[in-house]
């Protein structure tokens, strides 16, 4: 089977039309004829995932994000660093393809993003307001026992929380990657998402929710990163391509956390 | 302005004081306004002042009369109630005081015009008649850059700077381990320190790159050095980059700090630069702290 088979099915099962414009989800290296024998999923193709999976004959590899560090995978931004010709040596050695899916994923319903974030989280459908509105009403608890629940479910060593510990929060609203939603809204108590700049941006929660302690709102902001906050659904979608591609092996092959703190 | 509840009271009165406690007393020197201070600092800054910049007054009266300045990364409630408490009422901040980049008083039509955050920071600066000024980009533009310099100094390596370079600094040989603990120690960092690279890796060469920095400037930089310290950068772009530098055999680190933090340096910087400018009034830097915690 070739890439190009592969993608024919995933443009047809989706559900969604698939954009032709989208820059974001295209072939980052290789191309529709390369031979395919097993699909590794995840949220980064870093060198590290292009080895593991590589080795293993995972040779098409589906990233949820970028392959050359920018949003465009613009080559010509790197193409004199060191590091960028010893990851597409790395790519020509294990003869893979690399075929980003980003805004199809986000398209789709429901979004596997959220639903792997709310699974890695611990965050139970049966507590969201409506499915796919994002909004949990879960359980009292404290910001800081919530903060610390989270850690533990997902492993995220470097998560990063603002607001203050000991507020009794209910109301949670779940974000995914660089999609944070804002924090204001009478209705939500704690957002919990990937990454976002932190100050000068269209909205600066970090501020907001310090404020907010001293204010008397009930606020509270849990940055995963942007990994850990993306990744958990590159399982969802690995289960959904092996359900069309029974002829492959499909596997999530997981980038992980990238930092550690010290 | 809506009724305020209690805390939001409190937050307002700044432990019931009404009056500035360090005032200093009226001499002999003609009062200072807020807008002259502004137009002092635009004649004194060396760079050519922008058409179109974010450096502004944002809130408060620029006829008030300068009793003292607090300069800070972010200007939170608590950073105002530290500067009403010095009996400074002109406060400098690097960062947008109302949460968004137009850093307008009045909430986006996304927030709710109650909104209890901007109620009460609004009621605190009429309260107290504060001024806000922002100063970010033209501080950026000063050479040497006080970004650089005094990210430098808040780590402690001032005596390292490499040649004439404040971004670049020589340090003894250290593990990325050691040495990220160093920094998280000394910027006072909470939970905002996240580092890239094998803790074993040993470093001496580093580069600071304070604030906001795009993946441009982390490829034009990463390759020469052993360690970049930044504030904060994209998770896709410098994070992926250092990552796959480091797996790709580069002994490099990485540690992110955060942005504000990052910042507050240079507005240490900043007070002294502006008692200098403004001798007769009291000039203070007053951190706004690391924002970030981390459950255990």
């Amino acid at each position: 089977m070739t890439a190009g088979e592969v993608l024919a099915r995933i443009k047809q099962q989706l559900g969604v039309p698939w954009r032709e414009q989208t820059y974001r989800d295209t072939f980052k290296f290789g191309g529709p004829d390369t031979v395919v024998t097993g699909i590794a999923t995840t949220a980064f193709a870093s060198m590290e995932v292009i080895e593991r999976a590589g080795s293993r004959g995972l040779n098409l590899i589906i990233p949820h994000e970028v392959t050359y560090w920018n949003d465009r995978d613009d080559t010509s931004a790197v193409e004199r660093d060191a590091t960028y010709a010893r990851k597409v040596e790395l790519m020509k050695k294990h003869n893979v393809a690399v075929f980003r899916i980003h805004d199809h994923m986000h398209a789709q319903r429901p979004d596997f993003t959220f639903v792997g974030s709310a699974r890695a989280i611990g965050l139970d459908s049966k507590h969201e307001t409506a499915p796919g509105s994002h909004r949990f009403v879960i359980p009292e608890t404290t910001l800081g026992a919530l903060a610390a629940r989270v850690k533990t479910h997902t492993g995220a060593r470097a998560l990063r929380v603002v607001g203050d510990p000991s507020v009794k929060v209910t109301r949670v609203l779940l974000g995914v990657g660089y999609a944070t939603p804002p924090t204001p809204a009478p209705d939500v108590e704690v957002v919990i998402s990937g990454e976002q700049q932190e100050a000068d941006s269209s909205f600066d929660s970090p501020e907001y929710v310090l404020d907010a302690m001293v204010a008397g709102a009930t606020k509270g902001w849990i940055m995963l990163g942007h990994t850990i906050s993306e990744e958990a659904g590159m399982l969802e979608m690995a289960q959904w391509i092996k359900g069309f591609v029974p002829e492959l092996p499909v596997e999530l092959v997981k980038a992980g956390e990238p930092f550690w703190v010290p | 302005m809506t009724d305020l509840s209690r805390r939001q009271f409190a937050a307002v009165t700044v432990g019931g004081m009404a009056a500035p406690l360090l005032a200093r007393p009226a001499d002999a020197q003609a009062p200072v306004t807020a807008a002259e201070v502004f137009e002092r600092i635009k004649a004194g800054i060396g760079v050519e002042w922008k058409a179109d910049t974010v450096d502004a007054i944002k809130a408060g009266d620029p006829a008030t009369r300068v009793t003292g300045i607090v300069t800070t990364a972010m200007a939170t409630i608590t950073v105002l109630q530290q500067a009403i408490k010095l009996g400074a009422n002109l406060v400098v901040s690097c960062e947008p005081t109302f949460y968004a980049r137009n850093d307008s008083r009045t909430p986006p039509a996304t927030v709710e015009s109650s909104d209890p955050v901007y109620t009460v920071k609004n009621a605190l600066v009429d309260k107290h008649g504060l001024v806000i000024l922002r100063l970010n980009e033209h501080w950026k533009r000063r050479q040497p850059n006080p970004f650089t310099t005094g990210f430098g100094a808040s780590l402690g390596w001032a005596t390292r700077q490499a040649a004439s370079d404040p971004s670049r600094y020589e340090l003894p040989a250290t593990s990325l381990k050691a040495l990220a603990g160093a920094i998280a120690r000394s910027l006072g960092s909470r939970g905002g320190v996240r580092v890239i690279g094998d803790p074993s890796t040993s470093v001496k060469a580093a580069a600071l790159l304070p604030g906001s920095t795009p993946i441009g400037t982390m490829l034009d930089t990463l390759p020469g050095v052993d360690l970049v310290v930044a504030g904060e950068v994209r998770e896709w772009e410098s994070v992926e980059y250092a990552r796959d530098a480091v797996f790709a055999g580069e002994r490099k680190g990485l540690v992110l700090v955060g942005r504000v933090v990052s910042e507050e340096g240079a507005m240490r910087e900043c007070a002294t630069w502006l008692s200098g400018l403004v001798p007769d009034l009291e000039v203070r830097h007053v951190p706004a702290g690391d924002p970030y915690w981390r459950p255990a």
